[in-house]
């Protein structure tokens, strides 16, 4: 059952038709040549990458001030940007990722977790416990606890309901690594959990 | 790392993300990033070229080649090598020089384009990477003395490029091209000029050798052939087809080297208001210094007291009172102090007592009263006390007061009328000041958007200078140092002919061309008349460059376009700015 829960609803904004793809493919070589012709993809994934990271703090205004620098990083690099099948988004992500991480580097301090309870209860099912209103805390503390890379993949997977090739896709991984990855993980929480139920 | 963990936080609404959105502003960080770097990239470049220019030991002499065999092979006979030999001393002499420099004479010095030296060591060769990305490969052995023997030992490379219009303008290599008695210009995809040095005399390359010199042209097209100059038959020579491109794609890339000029970031007119506005809260304040001290240097009008009358049956004193301490008692002359009622310590027995001081201070309520204080030994005793005349004492002080009441309102009145005066003046000033500020301030907005306006413009037209080019490398093998490009032959312009008057900031001053350069905007090409009139084609957009008495004028697209729209033959021209020091501010100065 586990990694397998068929009712959690994951975004389809990573999904692509060949079409979008190729559309989307036109614009960045577009952008390639005239920066001006960028504004599609800005607009197409201003609020997906906001989203992505101001999950990840506390001060909408410092997620708003990361997510214009990650464009324009983007901007500047997207002569060496080379399309290999998948979506831009991926490539903004990885950027959005890596200006997030050094931002905690600096900063560890905004560094913050934001997740409904709904999450947690989908953890709980996931883990095949069923939720109960003194998991909350447990759940969080060890979220809180885990290392930065499984953060990124409960975190993923779980509050922003990822699909695996795109988590994949985001921290560089194989899909398969991020699968096995994240049940080692749902392995350890389930155990907490038993534990600490007891 | 210590997280912090929020359940159920508040999505941000989509209109909050939408309002953060600002795709130009971006556009804009983007431009002024990319500028930066190319300044930066630039500087570099500068800095490096210093590393050479003081490595390479010598003084640069002008070569005088007489004939350029680029391209071809000269068989390793000692025959060619004293050919070289003769021709060398040949054009060493005066003459020849001077023929040479008559051939390709840059219109103004300042503005020549310059050389850029290298060093390279002869037995090893070497790749050189100009500041243009472009390649100068040299072979080892690649170079030999005038005696046809090989040198050894550092060697000083001097190359320059002519990429556009304003490169061939300032650098007064001639483009024309007879074929065969055909007159034509050549509209260029790019000139090398190179030459070699060792401790100052010229080298020359080894015939069994080639330096290749990997061109980076923004001009893609295939249409081009390789010529030499030939700077004795005053002609370019054709070699061959330009072939380079062959199974070549043009590559991307951004012109970094092109020069940028930073940029203040407040326009000297807003440093000079805001001094000027810098300067006003002082004044404000000066204003109100000499303003206060003109309303307290004002006389001061004196309250008298009006005398009062004594009470019957009050207990009284009577005091020899100082009366330059207390002035205002002059009207109480022979007055007798009357104990106030509210000297609940007050004794009838105190009158009994012979005190041995009694002292008069202020009391609570100035002019009013005063306070009256009896020593006896230890017994010390303090009354208010209050001023009052009995009989025709009181009547003459009663009259003195109301004369001196009558003088103090006039002072009062006139002291009001001053001061009225005086803050009308003053406030005449501040205001005068307020409206100084605002103006300055108004004035001051006007140019900080003119000015962030023209940066803008300046940012745009930087970032499109230096925007993405596609360029291809022109290969040049080089058997002889000199000149040479990959250009083609084109016809003089057709369409409409003119016979100009060119005049001098339209204030009628008329100028004699000497050199008329017809600058063609579609094309990279420089159509020169030294004789009127002058052919256009009227479809196609230029400006112009005109060399008289050693000074050059010209005039722009647009101004221009209109002459030759209305067929109106008054040209105006504007002086070459003293401002314009090298090439690229030519360049800027045409608008290429």
């Amino acid at each position: 059952m586990l990694l397998d829960a068929v009712h959690m609803e994951f975004s389809p904004r990573y999904h692509h038709t060949a079409d979008m793809l190729l559309d989307e493919q036109q614009i960045i070589e577009a952008a390639k040549q005239n920066p001006e012709h960028f504004g599609p993809l800005y607009d197409k994934y201003y609020k997906q990458i906001f989203g992505y990271v101001y999950q990840r703090m506390d001060d909408k205004d410092t997620a708003f001030d990361l997510t214009s620098q990650v464009f324009l990083k983007a901007l500047t690099n997207i002569e060496k940007y080379e399309y290999k099948g998948v979506p831009f988004a991926s490539w903004l992500y990885r950027i959005a990722h890596s200006e997030v991480m050094q931002m905690f580097r600096n900063n560890s301090k905004l560094r913050t977790i934001n997740a409904d309870v709904s999450d947690l209860r989908n953890i709980c099912e996931e883990v095949e416990e069923e939720y109960m209103e003194q998991y909350k805390g447990i759940l969080m503390t060890v979220i809180k606890d885990l290392p930065e890379d499984e953060l990124q993949l409960i975190e993923l997977r779980f509050f922003e309901k990822r699909a695996f090739k795109e988590i994949a896709e985001i921290l560089n991984l194989t899909e398969t690594n991020a699968k096995v990855k994240l049940y080692r993980i749902l392995e350890r929480v389930k155990k907490t959990l038993t534990k600490k139920s007891k | 790392m210590a997280a912090k963990f929020n359940l159920d936080r508040q999505p941000v609404p989509d209109e909050e993300i939408n309002s953060h959105k600002d795709f130009g502003e971006l556009v804009n960080k983007f431009k002024k990033q990319s500028i930066e770097k190319a300044r930066s990239d630039v500087n570099f470049l500068k800095n490096k070229k210093i590393t050479y220019s003081a490595i390479i030991a010598g003084v640069a002499v002008i070569c005088t080649v007489t004939y350029f065999s680029v391209f071809k092979k000269q068989p390793p006979k000692e025959s060619n090598n004293d050919k070289i030999v003769t021709s060398q001393t040949q054009h060493s002499s005066s003459p020849e020089t001077k023929q040479h420099k008559a051939f390709i004479t840059p219109p103004i010095s300042k503005l020549n384009v310059p050389y850029t030296s290298y060093k390279v060591k002869a037995e090893q060769g070497g790749t050189i990477k100009h500041k243009s990305n472009s390649k100068i490969i040299i072979p080892k052995k690649a170079f030999i003395n005038k005696q046809g023997q090989d040198i050894v030992g550092d060697v000083e490379i001097k190359y320059r490029e002519f990429h556009d219009q304003a490169d061939i303008i300032a650098s007064g290599i001639p483009m024309s091209y007879d074929s065969a008695g055909v007159k034509t210009t050549l509209e260029s995809a790019g000139m090398i000029d190179i030459k070699g040095y060792q401790n100052g005399e010229p080298v020359f390359i080894n015939p069994k050798k080639q330096i290749t010199v990997e061109f980076q042209s923004e001009h893609t097209a295939d249409r081009y052939n390789m010529y030499v100059l030939d700077t004795i038959a005053k002609n370019w020579v054709y070699v061959s087809r330009d072939n380079s491109l062959k199974g070549q794609k043009p590559v991307a890339s951004r012109n970094t080297a092109t020069e940028m000029q930073s940029e203040p970031t407040e326009s000297p007119k807003t440093i000079e208001l805001q001094k000027q506005l810098d300067a006003i809260p002082p004044k404000i304040e000066a204003e109100k210094v000499v303003y206060t001290k003109k309303v307290n240097q004002l006389p001061k009008a004196v309250t008298p007291s009006k005398p009062a009358k004594a009470t019957a049956g009050r207990p009284q004193f009577e005091l020899d009172v100082n009366y330059k301490e207390f002035p205002e008692l002059e009207a109480f002359k022979n007055a007798v102090f009357e104990v106030g009622t509210e000297n609940k310590n007050f004794s009838p027995k105190l009158a009994d007592i012979t005190w041995s001081s009694a002292e008069v201070s202020e009391g609570p309520t100035k002019g009013k009263n005063y306070l009256l204080t009896l020593k006896y030994r230890e017994q010390v005793e303090k009354l208010i006390v209050y001023p009052a005349l009995t009989g025709a004492d009181y009547d003459k002080a009663l009259k003195s007061y109301e004369s001196k009441f009558s003088d103090y309102k006039n002072l009062v009145a006139k002291r009001e009328a001053d001061e009225k005066k005086l803050k009308e003046e003053f406030e005449a000033k501040q205001a005068a000041f307020a409206a100084e500020q605002k103006k300055l301030s108004a004035e001051m907005i006007q140019e900080q958007i003119r000015w962030k306006k023209q940066q803008e413009e300046e940012m745009n037209r930087q970032f499109k200078s230096m925007n993405i080019q596609y360029k291809v490398s022109r290969i040049f093998n080089i058997s002889s140092f000199g000149i040479c490009n990959s250009d083609c032959p084109t016809s003089m312009p057709e369409g409409a002919k003119m016979t100009p008057i060119f005049l001098v900031d339209n204030n009628g001053t008329f100028i004699k061309a000497e050199h008329t350069y017809l600058v063609c905007h579609s094309k990279n090409i420089v159509y020169n008349f030294y004789n009127p009139p002058i052919s256009y084609d009227p479809k196609d957009t230029y400006s112009l460059c005109v060399l008289s008495n050693g000074k050059m004028y010209l005039c722009d697209k647009t101004s221009l376009g209109n002459c030759f729209s209305n067929k109106q033959n008054k040209i105006p021209v504007k002086e070459l700015s003293a401002d314009v020091s090298d090439v690229g501010d030519l360049r800027k100065a045409i608008g290429i």
